[in-house]
């Protein structure tokens, strides 16, 4: 059976070319558009990874990102993308560091980059 | 006999009444020896009947006196030309009492006689020297004040002008006196200022406000703060105004820097959230050119990603140009008479975008087509655009943004309704101060409405807010129309 991915991003076609990228992997996909659609379908679900904007119209990418951490079984790994930072963005090393999330790739991203980290993370 | 008894009589009360005057009176001969002196002169002089009937006038007054009057020479005359000589100053001293001032007359009483009448001014004189000085004072206050100081009469003709009026309009006191005071001002608000003057009649309060003063030499316009307070006469009653008014050039000057600091400011604060913004349509668009580099993508995907780039493209390309319009730098601070119809519609313009993508409908009603203000165009755009963004920032799930303009009196109103989140009731009181803001970091600066209430105020009018919590708010401009 193949393995579930939580895509989450306020922006519909954002969530169109994650989705595509995923599921040229074989994955299958799960889309949350808001922060509370997220954490429901994580309470609910059981994700390997989710791919997570730091901008969300009702939530921090970040709380989103720690209601995942502090999930009891099939933690998945969080992977932040966004505009907002930068590869070497302080506040991305602390988050890291923190165990908040696990990697984090900047918009734009190539393709090629994308799938390399989806496949690191299963 | 009886005459002998009458002419004493009549000289005892003669001599009687010369003694009560209260002047000092001297009767002289034509050798210039005293004759005859009254109390008065023997209370001033401090010396005994004696000690000056018959005694030559060189030895009655000092000499000092006698040199700088000349008054030898003028009794002289006086008994030649037979012509009285009246109203001579005379500074006299006594031992031990302090000057006094008199004024001094001769009069020839025969071919044998003159009379020396001397009347002392001292007090007199005092207070005309203070009533004097405090007016050298008072001239001087007004004439050494940086700000313009002026008078009119009740019909608006200027009485006095001091010098930073003279400065500042380069006209002398002489080129403006009964000139009427509006014809000095703008030619665009004489009507406003000759309203003022005549509500000053029957006024009692000050009147405040902000008009242009002519330069005659360069016929620049200078923008001065004015205050106008009617002039009352010692019966309370109404006779001209005093207008006070102060260079608001510098003051200009600072508010300018302080407006395109801000906007400095707001740009940095923008940034991260401009990047963001630009950053997801850019990543869209990246990976869809990648996906049509692949060979075997079916026809049907490959349009739906030449869609998303050109659709991305155009959210980027207006998010820059909304970027561009903030930054524009909005030096012009000339008002002219501008329509306001055709700013609302060129601001709703630029947000119109902004707005469909949010999903939120802009609609505008008016009763008339154009509505004439006096104002700096750019300066009434940043209010608008401001006011429009916050607007649309209140309704994340759509809806609608209601512009509604209506003329009462001489005022146009124009009310911005929104259907967001409306603004909290401890909030509504503080939104037009300076770093209030209910953004979250990053996406405010908090001195948005509070440019547009400075903005608002300069062209004379009003700025409120409106809101029930959940159900949108209203902003509501009044601005006075041509």
């Amino acid at each position: 059976m193949s393995k579930n991915i939580l895509i989450v991003d306020d922006e519909p076609d954002m969530c169109w070319i994650i989705s595509q990228l995923v599921q040229s992997q074989g994955f299958n996909v799960v889309t949350a558009y808001t922060g509370e659609d997220a954490c429901l379908k994580l309470a609910k679900g059981c994700f390997s990874t989710v791919f997570l904007d730091a901008k969300l119209p009702d939530m921090d990418g970040f709380d989103v990102a720690k209601y995942a951490s502090l999930l009891k079984k099939d933690k998945p790994s969080v992977v932040l993308v966004s505009g907002y930072y930068y590869q070497d963005d302080p506040v991305i090393h602390q988050a890291v560091a923190d165990g908040i999330i696990c990697n984090f790739l900047a918009k734009p991203f190539t393709n090629k980059e994308f799938i390399n980290i989806l496949m690191s993370s299963q | 006999m009886l005459k002998n008894v009458l002419e004493n009589n009549f000289k005892i009360q003669f001599e009687m009444l010369l003694n009560v005057i209260p002047s000092s009176v001297l009767m002289i001969n034509r050798q210039l020896q005293v004759l005859w002196v009254n109390e008065n002169f023997l209370l001033k002089s401090q010396r005994s009947k004696e000690n000056i009937v018959g005694r030559f006038l060189a030895e009655v007054f000092p000499l000092v006196i006698l040199q700088s009057t000349g008054i030898e020479e003028s009794i002289f005359n006086v008994f030649q030309s037979g012509v009285p000589l009246k109203g001579q100053k005379m500074t006299y001293r006594a031992p031990g009492i302090p000057f006094r001032i008199y004024y001094y007359s001769i009069l020839p009483i025969s071919s044998e006689q003159i009379m020396l009448v001397m009347e002392d001014v001292t007090e007199q004189f005092r207070l005309s020297e203070e009533v004097r000085r405090i007016e050298r004072q008072l001239a001087l206050v007004v004439e050494s004040a940086s700000d313009i100081v002026l008078s009119t009469d009740i019909d608006g003709h200027i009485l006095t002008w001091n010098s930073a009026a003279e400065k500042l309009s380069a006209l002398s006191t002489q080129d403006v006196l009964g000139r009427y005071f509006y014809d000095l001002c703008d030619p665009y608000q004489t009507q406003e200022v000759r309203q003022i003057l005549q509500r000053m009649k029957t006024s009692n309060a000050t009147h405040t406000t902000e008009f242009n003063l002519i330069n005659h030499s360069d016929n620049g316009k200078i923008l001065i703060s004015w205050v106008f307070s009617p002039m009352k006469d010692d019966f309370s009653k109404t006779v001209g105004t005093v207008v006070v008014g102060r260079d608001l050039a510098e003051r200009r000057k600072l508010e300018l820097q302080l407006r395109q600091s801000q906007k400095l400011t707001a740009l940095g604060v923008m940034a991260s959230g401009i990047a963001h913004e630009i950053r997801n349509p850019m990543a869209i668009c990246s990976s869809s050119a990648q996906f049509l580099q692949e060979e075997s993508i079916s026809k049907e995907f490959q349009k739906e990603c030449a869609r998303k780039i050109q659709t991305n493209i155009q959210k980027a390309s207006v998010i820059i140009e909304n970027l561009l319009r903030f930054a524009r730098s909005s030096l012009d601070t000339e008002m002219i008479e501008v329509d306001l119809i055709s700013v609302l519609n060129e601001t709703i313009e630029l947000v119109v975008n902004q707005a469909k993508v949010q999903k939120i409908k802009m609609q505008m009603s008016t009763q008339k087509k154009i509505i004439l203000v006096l104002g700096v165009p750019g300066l009434l755009q940043q209010v608008f655009m401001n006011i429009f963004l916050n607007a649309i920032n209140a309704m994340p799930n759509g809806g609608t943004l209601d512009i509604k303009v209506t003329t009462i009196g001489d005022r146009v109103n124009v009310r911005i309704n929104d259907t967001g989140i409306g603004i909290p009731p401890s909030e509504l009181e503080n939104i037009f101060d300076p770093f209030h803001t209910s953004s979250p970091v990053g996406q405010g600066t908090g001195l948005g409405l509070s440019i547009c209430y400075s903005i608002i105020r300069q062209h004379l009018g009003s700025i409120q807010a409106e809101s029930q919590l959940g159900q949108g708010a209203s902003i509501i401009i009044t601005l006075p129309f041509i």
